[in-house]
């Protein structure tokens, strides 16, 4: 019974289309990295304007803030590529996909970043000053490696959520996955098996990255250095102690 | 062990010569609030002194204004005959070699806790004093054997005891070989284990000549290694002396009141 009702639910002829799911693939990636990249320079210039002194700075990013988090992403969407050329503004299909994306996600990201920059604690930064370094080189050195951490969790969360909202540019035809499957779903009239295989696609991109994260925030929680300086510094150190004969 | 000479209040108000740091008519307060009342003090080269007074006196805010982490309102603080602050204005023309020269020491450490102890001995070396990798490392190596802390120089501070990290934090501030060392209640936050490990190194510091200003409420080890001994209370310097005058003969009902207060409590 179930074996024949398997044998029912996938005809379609895969091979014929998989050209469409890898084009559709890098499309994904296309849209995550680069939308992904742009919100995290944004977040991380509104999560700064957000720590500034100075009042109108501060709430002219949480009034960004607040807007891009109260309306839908689809709404967004819609307004970049549809709304805009009625002023004169006219994006191509990328172009209007990432910049719907960034200013979503910077919204969330910029949070996410404030509450991590403000969580490193206070002498941190005075520890560095008193000990000469300016404040750029206190920010690169002291207070960004910390609050990397501290972001590293809800980051990494927001870095899946984004995949997987890459596929509500299926409205605007993005070429991405969903709009593959759609594409497919409308050729062979197999709405289910279709789906179900590009869900099982966005499960096999999403489940390994966000594992791989998770193991990512563990090593840097348990203190393994990741840059090739800290390596390299530490075996210098560990070297120099082996010559004085006190091995750590 | 640290017998000290007679002649120690001569040196105190030596004239000739310009002090390690001198501070004279410091004013500075928070929201109109009056912290630092016409502070004057004279920290000769190799000479200790100790702050002491009750909470909220002032001396955190004293000690910060030497370099300058906190900025006075009024009156002038020189290091190593260079006028750094003067008429309200900072005249030191870059804050960062002047912060190299003073080495600052925190109640909490403060260590950097992303890095191991020997990598926050590096940083600043590298990134503040212009050393190179390899010359930065040897140095944060030698200093924490220095410290005695050889063995833990990769370990993280969350994987150190107080004291531990404490003397990691003398080590960071030694790193740019600084002139003088300011030290904020430097075991307040210490088992009385860990505060013996923290003082064997001051004291060794001491014996080598570095100038210090040190806040504490160790009284007997302010006796043992101060040159001078300074009472604050309320912004304002309520004596000062000898560590013998001070902590002994104290003149002031206050000091006195302080110092029975805090020989009895350890
Ligand atoms: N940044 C600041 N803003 C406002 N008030 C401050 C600030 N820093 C210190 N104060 C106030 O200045 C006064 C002196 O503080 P300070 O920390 O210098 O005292 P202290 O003698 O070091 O005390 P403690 O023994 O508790 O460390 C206190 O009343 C404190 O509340
Ligand atoms: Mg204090």
């Amino acid at each position: 019974m179930l074996f024949s009702s398997l044998a029912d639910l996938f005809q379609v002829h895969w091979n014929d289309y998989v050209g469409n799911i890898a084009g559709g693939l890098l499309k994904t990636l296309g849209y995550t990295f680069a939308s992904f990249t742009g919100a995290s320079v944004v977040g991380l210039a509104l999560a700064l304007m957000r720590l500034q002194r100075l009042r109108l700075v501060r709430i002219a990013a949480a009034f960004y803030t607040e807007i891009f988090k109260n309306i839908p992403l689809l709404a967004i969407i819609f307004l970049t590529y549809f709304g805009l050329p009625s002023v004169g503004v006219r994006l191509e299909v990328f172009e209007a996909g990432v910049l719907s994306l960034v200013l979503f996600y910077a919204a969330y990201l910029s949070e996410i970043f404030r509450a991590a920059i403000s969580g490193v604690h206070r002498g941190q930064q005075e520890a560095s000053e008193a000990l000469g370094l300016g404040r750029g080189k206190t920010f690169t050195h002291v207070v960004l490696p910390q609050a990397v951490r501290l972001a590293l969790p809800g980051t990494n969360t927001m870095f899946v959520d984004l995949i997987k909202s890459t596929s509500l540019l299926v409205t605007i035809s993005a070429a991405e996955l969903m709009t593959q499957a759609q594409l497919i779903a409308s050729e062979t009239f197999r709405a289910l098996e279709v789906y179900l295989v590009i869900s099982a696609v966005y499960f096999a991109i999403c489940y390994p990255v966000s594992q791989s994260l998770l193991l990512l925030e563990r090593k840097i929680h348990a203190g393994v250095p990741l840059s090739l300086g800290r390596r390299r510094r530490l075996n210098l150190a560990k070297s120099f102690l082996a010559e004085e004969g006190a091995d750590p | 062990m640290m017998a000290k000479p007679n002649n120690i209040t001569l040196v105190c108000n030596q004239t000739s010569g310009s002090p390690a740091i001198r501070i004279s008519g410091l004013h500075k307060s928070f929201d109109g609030r009056l912290v630092l009342d016409n502070v004057d003090l004279d920290v000769p080269t190799g000479k200790i002194v100790s702050i002491i007074g009750q909470s909220g006196g002032g001396k955190t805010t004293l000690m910060r204004c030497v370099n300058l982490l906190e900025r006075p309102d009024q009156g002038a603080i020189s290091i190593g005959g260079e006028t750094i602050f003067s008429a309200g204005n900072v005249t030191c023309r870059n804050l960062a070699r002047l912060r190299q020269r003073v080495g600052m020491v925190f109640q909490r450490f403060n260590l950097f806790p992303h890095l191991t102890a020997v990598e926050n001995v590096v940083l600043a070396q590298m990134h503040a004093g212009g050393v190179g990798e390899k010359e930065a490392v040897a140095r944060a190596v030698k200093l924490l054997s220095r410290v005695g802390l050889a063995k833990r120089a990769v370990a993280y501070p969350e994987q150190m005891s107080g004291g531990e990290q404490q003397r990691v934090a003398i080590a960071r501030a030694l790193a740019l070989g600084p002139t003088v060392l300011l030290f904020d209640e430097p075991t307040s936050a210490l088992d009385p284990e860990s505060t013996g490990e923290v003082l064997r190194v001051m004291r060794e510091l001491a014996n080598d000549g570095m100038t210090m200003i040190l806040v504490t409420h160790e009284l007997p080890f302010a006796k043992e290694v101060s040159d001078w001994v300074v009472f604050i209370d309320g912004g304002k310097i309520v004596e000062q002396g000898t560590a013998a005058d001070v902590l002994d003969r104290p003149r002031e009902a206050r000091t006195a009141a302080y110092v029975a207060r805090y020989a009895s409590s350890g």
